[in-house]
């Protein structure tokens, strides 16, 4: 076990140098499989353009559950979210190393496709980002490119029900023909679920969904979170411990690229067991 | 008119592909290059036989007389000019090189005479000039003015310098660049004629040429001479702007501007239509065509814009080539020409 | 002074004494943004001064070519002239000069009747002849009819010859003068719209030149340039930003058509008289040739633009479109190209534009050059509006003075045609996000 003697030293990038040396070899604290689970993770290491940024992560994703990753800023939960649907392809000297399945598939297998697993593991971004059309548009086109409908009535329903699913129906049942853009940022991000669920997925990730909203917008967006549980498996990476109090069923804590703790949320936020992690929930650093 | 997007595929394919065969194999309008001195007289011509004959008119490119030569002599075929204009008969390196590629039958026609002109704004007194003045004020070597046969950079500032008749006006010439068949001309019509005016320049023909070109040819690069480019408007202009400038060019342009600018007297001949046609203006230079005679039966309506031409109507004293300000043959040159036309007489080949 | 005012000084004007030095400094700070401000204000007056000047100096000179002194004259189409068997080869310049004797027969001696006979074009003639074509039934009738003045007729209509200066040096000598103003006292001289200048191709006649030959010319020179440097552009700038691996190739593409496009444009028209000309054998002066080496010269700054274009697409756009599994492929025609369009079709605008004003690279592949007829398609003789511009601009001819600003206002025209097109394509497509 490591102790939280966090040396107070002026230079950063030395005080990360020594930290790391003092992570390596570290042991996720917590239980790290989930019975029946839709992905799970082994062994997972991250470089961009050769630079570590993920330790030997293992970690599952069970079905209907909502699984919130938190840490301070830099900890890598992102790029693992990223790592669940392949977007860290995108990225110039990208490289992933270990295994991530998804029912019982490894995703980074030289025979998957990214753009199905990509329909089957939705992504929802920080920054609210419709499409510049309409709304209807923005819905349909996810249905459209994969061809899951036959006809326009087909389509209309998918996204009268996606809508409908994402809380949003109601606000925008008029105006489907008004570009997504003109919409507020709330009713953008719940757009952006609407239109990952509208390819029937079976994870979402969420990469810090409410940072760019206010209290009532966010509010709205959790209450959504709790619902699509039902169906969906969720990931979601937050900065707001509250938000992962409030919305999720386990808890994993990420430090400078190591999974350092993982367990159901009310034990993490109450009886942390690996001292950085106490630190964190306590706001000793973050 | 134009063809519509839809066609346009076809056409670049066909251009890319069968086209160049096309191009190649047939052109029914004349492909006329060469001096923009002849331009204006060959295209006053095109015009009228574009309208008057059942045939298109010619396509007619201002080249310089010299980039006309180069693609009249670059071979036989419908790809290659049908006629090039001159202001300055062929040289016998380009004959050879027509030779070389196949143009083996070139007929010669000399169409008139264009008059060069030293002309200054209509605000101040006309010069009276005479070619060794021309020479003294613009070469940029000039016999030692203390006498001997030794030659010296140009040392005169001012006309009165040069010859004390002349106003004590600051020398000051816009003329063509030497890409220009108009500076050819002048060099050698009026600064060799005045470089000749010295008995020893004279004698180094004989001994030297090359020497008595490079005195007689070469212009001072001092600031007296500026180069003013091809475009004769643009002096006019600048004349009419500076009233103590001289500036050099064809005489078309001094006909068509005389209540602007005024020509000078050289060797006391006035540079008047009358004078020029009869010889008394001692700087004028013949303007000729080359024909190839191998098209002459390919390309349809050479044989009627060759007649066009040489009809008393286009090029005779009264016609419309006058009008335009070209300097028209004494009768006996236009009989001669007209003869060599009708029977296509070819120079001959070396 | 006692320690004690000196301790009372300093409380009282540390914090005072930062206010001043702010205060000071704001003063001065104040003054330099008013100095940039004036300055560019300064050059923004001045450039539009020069704009206005350009302007109304091409104006001035060139809105006279729009309009045409016309000379009416009584014909009479003589059958005896006109036989019905030889109507197309009829004496007609022997119709008007008939007529011009009869309208002034006092006029002896061959020297005045000349003289008298170029007070009208040449056009007279072949409009004599083209009514008689159309309508045979004229012969016999005598028939008032309006036909074009001689430029200098014309030039001194709009007063850029002048009267009072000596006979000998006018182009239009007494006489002359006074049978004008005979015709004019007859109300037979009028100032007409010049249809001829829009209608007609170059003639060498200023009275008859038109434009509309040129500005054919131009538009299928154009027409090529657009059909093959917009694809390739845009192809080649899609590839490069979205597809191609960033390596040292890619930069080394990069670099050179960066040089590309800064190399200046007559080295285009040599590598298409080689290659073109010489080597396809395409025919000289066409606007299909004209097209492909503007395409050369264009296609470059396409490019850029574009690729400029593309990476200024939010990368949130991006990864929305991959979030939901769209392939590359369609983000890229789904969603980044739509919006990248306002810039790639501002930057294709402004390299067509640049290629309209062009000349030096048409002089190489035989497009500087007098055609009268208007080009009816690709591989036709044609020529460009800068290059009539060049080509009016160097004949002697006083009329063609005008014709040349007349010719360039054209060319702005066309130019602010396009520039006004870019700015609603831009307005029309630009979304925010």
């Amino acid at each position: 076990m490591i102790d939280s003697q966090i040396p107070v030293i002026q230079d950063k990038e030395h005080d990360k140098e020594k930290e790391l040396e003092m992570l390596k070899g570290l042991k996720t604290v917590g239980e790290i499989t989930a019975p029946n689970p839709r992905m799970t993770c082994r062994n997972v290491n991250v470089y961009y353009s050769g630079v570590q940024a993920i330790f030997g992560v293992s970690l599952d994703i069970a079905g209907n559950e909502v699984i919130a990753m938190i840490g301070p800023s830099g900890c890598g939960k992102s790029t693992f979210l990223r790592c669940l649907n392949r977007m860290n392809d995108t990225i110039e000297g990208c490289r992933v190393e270990g295994e991530i399945t998804l029912d019982s598939e490894n995703i980074y297998g030289s025979k998957i496709d990214v753009v199905p697993l990509r329909a089957q593991v939705g992504i929802v971004f920080q920054k609210p980002n419709p499409f510049p059309k309409s709304i209807y548009e923005n819905v349909a086109y996810g249905p459209k490119i994969h061809g899951l409908t036959q006809n326009k009535a087909e389509l209309d329903e998918i996204v009268e029900r996606s809508l409908i699913k994402a809380g949003l129906w109601g606000e925008v049942k008029d105006r489907m023909d008004k570009p997504g853009t003109g919409l507020s940022g709330g009713q953008q991000q719940r757009l952006c679920i609407a239109r990952t669920i509208a390819v029937s997925p079976e994870v979402i990730l969420m990469d810090e969904p409410c940072s760019a909203l206010d209290p009532i917008a966010t509010a709205k967006i959790e209450d959504l979170i709790d619902e699509l549980r039902e169906q969906y498996s969720i990931v979601i990476v937050t900065h707001s411990m509250q938000q992962a109090s409030r919305v999720s069923q386990r808890t994993a804590y990420f430090h400078l690229g190591y999974l350092v703790e993982v367990g159901p949320t009310p034990q993490i936020f109450t009886k942390p067991r690996h001292r950085l992690t106490e630190d964190y929930i306590t706001g000793r650093f973050g | 008119m134009f063809r519509k997007t839809s066609l346009l595929a076809a056409a670049m394919l066909l251009s890319f592909g069968l086209g160049s065969v096309d191009a190649r194999s047939s052109r029914n309008y004349i492909s006329i290059v060469g001096s923009s001195t002849v331009y204006p007289f060959a295209t006053t011509v095109a015009e009228q036989f574009g309208r008057t004959t059942p045939y298109k008119t010619p396509k007619i490119e201002s080249t310089g007389s010299g980039g006309g030569l180069k693609l009249f002599c670059a071979g036989v075929g419908v790809e290659h000019p049908d006629i090039t204009n001159a202001s300055r008969a062929i040289k016998s390196s380009e004959v050879q090189k027509c030779k070389a590629n196949g143009v083996s039958g070139i007929v010669e026609v000399k169409i008139g005479y264009d008059g060069i002109i030293l002309a200054n704004s209509k605000k101040t007194q006309p010069l009276k000039l005479t070619r060794k003045d021309i020479f003294m004020a613009l070469a940029k070597d000039v016999p030692d003015p203390n006498g001997g046969e030794k030659l010296i950079p140009n040392p005169y500032r001012t006309w009165k310098d040069v010859n004390s008749s002349l106003p004590d006006i600051k020398i000051e010439v816009l003329g063509p660049p030497p890409t220009s068949g108009t500076r050819d001309a002048f060099v050698e019509l009026a600064m060799e004629g005045g470089g000749k005016t010295f008995d020893f320049i004279k004698a180094m023909k004989k001994t030297d040429k090359k020497r008595y070109k490079a005195v007689c040819h070469t212009i001072r690069e001092d600031g007296a001479y500026v180069e003013a480019g091809e475009n004769d408007n643009l002096i006019v202009q600048k004349l009419d702007a500076n009233p103590d400038a001289v500036g050099i060019f064809g005489f078309s342009f001094l006909d068509q501007n005389a209540d602007k600018i005024q020509g000078s007297f050289v060797d006391g001949a006035p540079p008047t239509f009358d004078a020029i046609a009869d010889g008394k203006y001692p700087v004028s230079r013949p303007l000729f065509f080359y024909v190839k005679k191998a098209h002459v039966e390919a390309i349809p309506g050479i044989k009627d814009y060759l007649a066009e031409f040489t009809s008393e109507k286009a090029w005779g004293p009264e016609g419309y080539l006058a009008e335009k300000g070209m300097i028209p043959m004494p009768e006996n040159e236009r009989k001669k020409f007209y003869k060599n036309v009708q029977t296509l007489q070819t120079i001959p080949m070396p | 002074m006692n320690r004690v005012a000196v301790n009372e000084t300093i409380s009282v004007m540390k914090p005072k004494r930062a206010i001043e030095t702010v205060s000071k400094g704001l003063r001065k700070r104040y003054r330099a943004e008013r100095r940039f401000r004036m300055l560019g204000l300064a050059a923004v007056i001045a450039s539009l001064l020069f704009l206005t000047i350009m302007f109304i100096s091409i104006f001035g000179n060139g809105y006279t070519a729009f309009f045409q002194t016309y000379v009416k004259l009584n014909v009479y189409f003589d059958p005896e002239t006109l036989r019905e068997d030889t109507l197309a080869r009829a004496d007609y310049p022997g119709l008007v000069k008939k007529t011009m004797r009869a309208m002034f027969p006092e006029v002896q001696g061959r020297r005045d009747k000349r003289n008298l006979y170029k007070l009208v074009s040449s056009e007279a003639a072949f409009q004599l002849r083209a009514m008689v074509l159309r309508n045979p039934d004229i012969i016999g009738q005598e028939i008032p009819v309006w036909v074009p003045a001689d430029d200098d007729i014309d030039m001194l209509m709009k007063g850029h010859i002048r009267r009072d200066v000596p006979e000998s040096e006018r182009r239009l000598n007494d006489k002359q003068l006074a049978w004008l103003d005979r015709l004019s006292a007859d109300d037979r001289i009028q100032t007409r719209f010049n249809w001829t200048f829009i209608r007609s191709g170059d003639s060498r006649e200023p009275e008859l030149a038109g434009i509309l030959g040129a500005a054919v010319g131009s538009f299928l020179t154009l027409l090529v340039t657009l059909l093959l440097s917009f694809p390739i552009g845009v192809a080649a700038a899609v590839y490069l930003e979205e597809l191609a691996p960033k390596n040292r190739w890619t930069d080394l593409i990069e670099v050179n058509i960066n040089n590309l496009a800064a190399v200046p444009s007559i080295v285009f028209g040599l590598l298409g008289l080689a290659v073109f000309l010489n080597f396809f054998g395409l025919p000289r002066s066409a606007p299909l040739v004209g097209g492909l080496v503007l395409t050369l010269m264009t296609f470059p700054t396409i490019i850029i633009a574009s690729r400029a274009a593309l990476q200024s697409v939010p990368p949130s756009i991006r990864e929305a479109a991959l979030g939901i599994g769209a392939s590359k492929m369609q983000m890229i025609v789904h969603h980044v190209l739509p919006l990248a369009l306002p810039g790639i079709l501002t930057g294709t605008i402004i390299g067509m534009a640049r290629a309209l004003g062009e000349t030096a690279p048409l002089l190489m592949i035989g497009m500087v050059a007098f055609i009268v007829d208007v080009p009816q398609g690709f591989n036709d003789p044609s020529t460009a509006l800068p290059v009539q511009i060049f080509l009016w601009a160097d004949s002697p001819e006083r009329a063609f003075v005008e014709k040349t600003s007349a010719a360039i206002i054209v060319l702005l025209g066309f130019l602010i045609t396009m520039n006004a097109a870019a700015v609603m394509l831009r307005k029309k497509y630009e979304r925010r996000w």
